[in-house]
């Protein structure tokens, strides 16, 4: 069976979009997003974690990774969480995570299914 | 500083949204294929035979796990196995709640699509309690 929507679908898809877009949540995560976007010093420090991470993790692999180099992840780290963009970014997305369970608890009381686990496609993760 | 910049923004509110996922979720009620698996999945849960065959192999499958994460069955437990799947599998009902079970998926999965590249977050990982937290 094909998967293209009806048009009552269609409506009630986009008129839930629409409202989730111009919920709190949403309009501050997306603020944060700006922010965050926008601020080159929050976007270093974001690009120099990712990039420690991921050097790392090679490392690790290899059994060569010395306590200097920890130390400086974990410097990094405190960094980001004392950085109020950052910070801000990861609060409002948790509001938004939060808020799309709840919306998403309210479908599933209707339907008598976890609508979202009938979304997921394989291999998510 | 937020609530500067909501001044200028139009804010649904929690009740407003809620609504707008009460009338999604009748929407979607209202497809042919949710209620074609409202109809299997109460076809499936209330035929004896086919949740004698789930139970029986679902016991099977878990008495064996060990030996099945160790790729180490005997062809006897190996065959044993495919008949108890093959009891479960072959039976109308088990095969039409399948099928039913797999269109819906296939519509959720365009909804949940459509929702997560409207929102830039992925739906279902986002409401999923499990590995995609």
């Amino acid at each position: 069976m094909e998967s293209t929507l009806s048009p009552t679908m269609q409506e009630a898809t986009d008129a839930l979009i629409s409202n989730l877009l111009a919920s709190e949540a949403f309009v501050r995560y997306q603020q944060s997003q700006t922010l965050l976007d926008h601020d080159s010093q929050a976007q270093t420090l974001l690009n120099q974690l990712s990039q420690t991470q991921t050097d790392l993790r090679k490392k690790q692999a290899e059994s060569n990774l010395s306590k200097d180099e920890i130390d400086s992840l974990r410097a990094l780290q405190t960094q980001a969480r004392e950085n109020d963009v950052i910070q801000g970014y990861a609060d409002a997305q948790q509001d938004v995570i939060k808020f799309l369970r709840e919306i998403n608890d309210e479908i599933n009381q209707l339907l008598g299914i976890d609508f979202a686990s009938f979304t997921k496609r394989s291999g998510c993760c | 500083m937020n609530d500067q910049v909501n001044e200028d923004i139009e804010i649904a509110s929690t009740s407003i949204v809620k609504q707008a996922a009460r009338d999604f979720a009748t929407a979607l009620a209202e497809t042919p294929q949710f209620k074609a698996f409202e109809l299997a999945a109460y076809a499936f849960h209330n035929d004896q035979a086919a949740q004698k065959a789930m139970q029986a192999l679902q016991q099977k499958q878990q008495s064996l796990r060990p030996l099945m994460q160790l790729n180490a069955l005997s062809n006897t437990q190996r065959e044993e196995l495919l008949n108890l799947q093959s009891a479960f599998t072959s039976q109308t009902v088990v095969q039409e709640y399948f099928t039913a079970q797999a269109e819906l998926t296939t519509l959720c999965q365009a909804l949940g699509d459509e929702l997560s590249g409207a929102i830039g977050l992925n739906y279902a990982a986002a409401c999923a309690a499990s590995c995609c937290g």
